[in-house]
């Protein structure tokens, strides 16, 4: 039982990471209908300062700089590039977020090169014990900002004029762009979102139990995909929803591994694809994803 | 490997009427087409090469046919059909796997159903179309960014599959591809000399590929220009219009993914015979992110310009490889500087970005322009 | 082909211009410079007999190695040892009157680069002194052994790879560290008959070559093995220390990654699993000591490796350390240094013999290699004669220790477990 109590948590905290990088996705979407296979580099980028300032700077201005690069990496990919091809077809720009990502993933890695980046960051290994069952003090902090920022998300959306503009860019931006809402700014300002918040999920996915960054640090963002897709590419609470159902999923099938050998072993990777696709078949726009009515 | 580029390439959009009857009424006037002769002048290179290029160039064209013939196939689903599939290499994988399994003995301890090769091939190419037709619960369901996620899934379960299903795969170690042989010609390393020069697997391949190639190239073509390519332009653009126009909008979607599915199983074959043995990491994601990297820069929903995209980001990095010591900027690996595989990434990382910026209708977008043109300075 | 809009003429005369073309092209290629030439064999300078990639004033070799790819710490390490290797050689002359000349590529871990790799240089070198990624080296296998014939030294330490005349593995093979690395266990911690063993392990040729090992140790000293398997991608080892705790584990053997290595030994400490933990020489890097999990590894983490450390203080490791250090001040030492370095000169000490016999060809070099029972380039014996068996059944167990050089020093030094000796290898 502490077992299945320990790997439930862990997947829950590694879940809000995901559901973290999965928000950012979301967002990018819902603000310009791009699927942006470009995360894994806003994750790599953000991770990257932060990591490789943490020991010059201090841990806490490395992460606000680490920050305000990812957005600032999010935000100069959509001016620089995306803005241009406002009107294109959605699967074209997707493909050319890909032509991004292996720009920004090759040069990134390239300059981390064979190292393994550590964090200084001030949890350490320690852990945090309540009875039998223990957690990493990363994760809980993890746990933690992840809630709030999602938190802080889904009231800004609600509430705030930036949501309000963002909500109306999704319903429909023609009409919006004749309200007076400016779609430029709306979609630069979800994008340097997402960097931002890819830089801190990229925190969360280098510090104990993982020795540092480096270059495969960037493929937790496939992790993040079937996350957004279950929990319905147009939703942010999907997105945590998804994150979490990811996150648990990889924990338990890694966990139980040897209870599940007849389905092959390191099933961990494959299981939250598995478990996307079957919804996917019973609920095509994801989880709480609006189904598409199409007005002819 | 660019006849069928240059050829469609004038007529790219099959609905183009008016140009066609333009140059219907010119030709005849014009003595001798420029394009013929290019045409001839290419095929008669490509036949020769085998005579003149080593093993290593061969090798490196072998690899660009069969990326050629799969990014046709994904032209048909992506460029004209606009579904976005990440599952490419999937299906390639099906392929090679699926020929080793037709075509092995049983001889390696892996299971062989020992079929004769020749028969091998279509047997593996049907199977990656079923494979293909498997997955159409879902891709009939799924639209833009759900289908293309939904489809990178697939190269998850294929990965999985190939390093566990040990009997089928061999595992991480891969299995022996047996050589093709048909008509008492087999594809392999014995050597037979051709005007004093030794043919081996490569030599004889290459002719091989581009009979397949050009088999694929001109069925596409036909696919596209005639009515089903319409109807899969309509779907790409106005899904719904389509479907009230009388599209049957959900049987084109699956079929299409079926026969993209095929063309992937076809090149998967052609690799496996070049590489003489398959194995699992080959068929990762990256394979899927190359081959919508090249129809991208090649040319959306055109066969010439899956053919051009697959020849340079096949053929790229061999040539940065091969002549790193003289290029500048690229290093010599191991030195420090950029190395030719990152440089080759750089390259057409930006390329793709490039191309949809500048060249929307990608590299056959600019033989198109220029043939159309060439004529009209003859006059 | 479609010349529907094309009168008939035009295409006759197209078509017969074109076979006119080829064929006299093809009459041409017997000029061709494909055209079959014996060059093997050939007399060189000094009455040596010599073949592909051998002049009178050269000997080119090749690397294919991996150095922006998943293997991209080995593949510098190996490479920049290399390197140093020939430069070495040179300057005191070359070896048969001849200077070494290495090409390096790198590809990236990526099989279709690498086979392309392996074409573009087999005309033009006599041998392969590293090669990274042992499914590739498979891929190739029938080529090599049936046609090209050059000798090949992988870079991947997998049982799968013996067996052939020209593909030859310096040092244990994976199966046999892990016997070496359990039997470890079982004398100096006090693992016995009926305990569990767990192994985490990578997917893959590595880690289930080593697999192989583990299981047979298992099924000879009564061990319960618990298998994890990870894939490379995996940097967080928290699920699989959970599950082997839950099965109560006395020990742990690893066959991954360095990262793998620091997570599995940091959660294990913060998890209060206090067992051993062992790994092959694949699964550490110098760099994990400055990380958080530094102190863990020095305290519980011990490493199998089939050569002594490059920190060693005998002559070989020293004199290898301070010459790399000189010329790569600024890149880490490890244990890659060592195997870059043991390859390069086992391949001299090969080309040496095979200039004695007057035979440089590629089959004389292979040869020569085979005449080799008691190498030794200052890291450890080496046994060439059979290629059905690694050239050494000995593992030195390696401790961290972030004051030593390369970060590691020896706990137990070069040796061949009884378990080992008796060790056979199913048949593949």
């Amino acid at each position: 039982m502490t077992t299945f109590i320990e790997l439930l948590l862990g997947g829950v905290s590694l879940g809000s990471v995901y559901a973290l990088i999965a928000l950012g996705f979301v967002v990018i979407f819902r603000a310009t209908e791009v699927v942006n296979f470009a995360h894994a580099s806003l994750l790599l980028a953000g991770g990257y300062v932060t990591a490789v300032l943490s020991d010059d700077i201090g841990f806490w201005p490395a992460l606000l700089t680490g920050i305000a690069s990812g957005a600032l990496v999010g935000a100069a990919i959509e001016f620089l590039v995306l803005r241009r091809y406002r009107g294109s077809d959605h699967s074209v720009l997707a493909i050319v977020t890909i032509g991004v990502d292996i720009l920004l993933v090759t040069d990134l890695t390239r300059r981390i090169g064979t190292d393994v980046l550590a964090v200084r960051d001030p949890w350490g290994d320690q852990l945090l014990t309540i009875g039998s069952v223990s957690l990493a003090q990363t994760r809980v902090a993890a746990l933690l900002v992840a809630g709030l920022l999602i938190t802080a998300f889904l009231l800004a959306f609600r509430y705030t004029s930036w949501g309000v503009a963002m909500r109306a860019a999704a319903e429909n931006a023609g009409t919006a762009a004749l309200m007076g809402i400016r779609l430029g700014r709306v979609s630069l300002g979800a994008w340097a979102v997402a960097g931002g918040l890819a830089a801190v999920a990229a925190l969360f996915l280098t510090v104990f139990p993982t020795p540092g960054l480096e270059r495969a640090t960037s493929l937790a963002a496939l992790k993040a995909f079937p996350a957004a897709i279950l929990g319905g590419l147009d939703s942010t609470t999907g997105a945590l929803a998804g994150g979490l159902i990811v996150g648990v999923t990889e924990s338990l099938a890694t966990g139980y591994q040897s209870d599940l050998t007849f389905l092959g072993r390191g099933l961990g990777d494959l299981a939250p694809y598995l478990v996307m696709i079957a919804i996917l078949l019973v609920r095509p726009a994801g989880l709480l994803g609006t189904k598409e009515t199409a007005r002819v | 490997m660019s006849e069928p580029a240059e050829h469609t390439a004038v007529r790219r959009r099959p609905y183009d009427g008016s140009r066609t009857q333009q140059r219907r009424f010119r030709s005849p006037a014009v003595p001798r087409d420029p394009r013929v002769c290019l045409w001839a002048v290419g095929t008669v290179l490509l036949l020769a090469l085998p005579f003149y290029l080593d093993r290593f160039w061969l090798q490196a064209g072998l690899f660009a046919m069969a990326a050629a013939i799969g990014a046709i196939g994904i032209n048909l689903l992506t460029g004209a059909t606009g579904q976005l599939s990440m599952g490419h290499a999937f299906f390639l994988a099906v392929g090679a796997y699926g020929y080793c399994a037709f075509a092995g003995d049983g001889g390696d301890g892996l299971l062989g159903l020992g079929l004769p090769t020749w028969l091998a091939v279509p047997a593996a190419v049907a199977t990656a179309g079923a494979a293909g037709g498997l997955f159409s619960p879902i891709a009939g369901r799924l639209r833009g960014a759900y289908l293309g996620i939904a489809t990178l899934a697939l190269i998850f379960i294929g990965q999985h599959v190939l390093f566990n299903a040990e009997d089928l795969t061999g595992g991480f170690n891969g299995r022996d591809v047996p050589p093709l042989s048909v008509f008492g010609l087999t594809f392999d390393d014995a050597e037979v000399t051709v005007a004093a020069v030794p043919f081996g697997a490569a030599e004889k391949l290459w002719y091989a590929g581009l009979v397949l190639l050009l088999c694929c190239g001109l069925f596409a073509r036909g696919v596209l220009r005639d009515r089903p390519g319409r109807a899969l332009n309509a779907i790409r653009d106005h899904r719904i219009a389509a479907g009230v126009m009388g599209v049957p909008v959900a049987r084109y979607r699956a079929a299409v993914f079926v026969l993209s599915s095929m063309y992937a199983g076809l090149a998967g074959v052609l690799l496996a015979l070049v590489f003489q043995r398959t194995v699992p990491d080959y068929f990762g994601m990256a394979l899927s992110l190359e081959y919508l990297a090249m129809i991208v820069i090649g040319g959306l929903g055109s066969v010439s310009g899956a053919v051009l995209g697959a020849a340079l980001v096949a053929l790229l990095p061999q040539l940065l490889t091969r002549y790193s010591e003289a290029l500048p900027l690229v290093s010599d690996p191991g030195t420090g500087g950029i190395a030719p595989g990152e440089a080759s990434r750089y390259l057409y990382g930006a390329a793709v970005v490039a191309v949809v910026l500048f060249l929307p209708g990608g590299l056959a977008s600019l033989t198109a322009r220029r043939s159309s043109s060439t004529p009209g300075e003859d006059r | 082909m479609n010349h529907s809009t094309r009168p008939g003429r035009g295409r006759t005369r197209a078509t017969a211009t074109a076979l006119a073309v080829l064929l006299a092209l093809t009459a041409a290629a017997g000029c061709s410079s494909k055209a079959a030439d014996g060059k093997d064999g050939k007399q060189g300078a000094g009455g040596v007999k010599t073949g592909d990639g051998v002049t009178d004033k050269t000997i080119a070799l090749g690397a294919l190695t991996d150095l922006t790819g998943v293997y991209a710490t080995l593949g510098k390490s190996v490479t920049q040892a290399q390197r140093l290797y020939v430069k070495q050689v040179n300057a005191e002359g070359g070896i048969c009157g001849r200077t070494l000349k290495l090409t390096v590529r790198d590809h990236g871990y990526d099989p279709q680069k690498a086979v392309a790799a392996y074409t573009e240089l087999e005309p033009d070198v006599l041998g392969y002194v590293q090669f990274i990624g042992s499914p590739f080296v498979a891929s190739l296998r029938q080529r090599i052994d049936r046609r090209d014939k050059a000798l090949v030294v992988p870079q991947a330490w997998s049982a799968e790879l013996l067996g052939s005349p020209y593909i030859r593995v310096v040092g244990s093979t994976y199966d046999i560290e892990t016997i070496n690395a359990i039997d470890f266990l079982m004398k100096e911690h006090g693992l016995k008959k009926g305990d569990k063993l767990g192994h985490v392990y990578f997917e893959g040729d590595y880690g289930e070559n080593a697999l192989a090992g583990s299981r047979h140790m298992a099924n000879k000293s009564g061990l319960e093995l618990v298998e994890q398997k990870i894939k490379p991608t995996d940097n967080d080892m928290t699920a699989q220390v959970a599950a082997l705790k839950k099965a109560g584990v006395e020990a742990v053997v690893l066959s991954a990654g360095p990262r793998q290595a620091a997570s599995l030994v940091g959660v294990a400490a913060a998890r209060r699993l206090s067992v051993p933990v062992i790994g092959n020489n694949s699964a550490f890097s110098p760099q994990l000591l400055g990380t958080q999990a530094g102190p863990a590894l020095e305290k519980a983490y011990y490493v199998a490796s089939p050569a002594l450390p490059i920190g060693d203080d005998s002559e070989g490791p020293s004199a290898l350390a301070s010459a790399y250090a000189k010329a790569y001040p600024k890149d880490t030492l490890d244990n890659g240094v060592v195997a870059g370095w043991t390859a390069a000169s086992t391949y001299g000490e090969a080309l040496k013999r095979a200039c004695k016999a007057k035979d440089l060809t590629r089959e004389g070099v292979s040869k020569a290699l085979r005449t080799m029972d008691d190498f030794d380039a200052g890291f450890g014996k080496q046994d060439f004669t059979d290629p059905e068996a690694p050239s050494s059944g000995q593992s030195v167990i390696l401790r961290p220790d972030k004051k030593a050089k390369g970060g590691s020093k020896a706990v137990r030094g070069p040796e061949e477990s009884a378990a080992a000796r008796a060790y056979e290898r199913e048949p593949r």
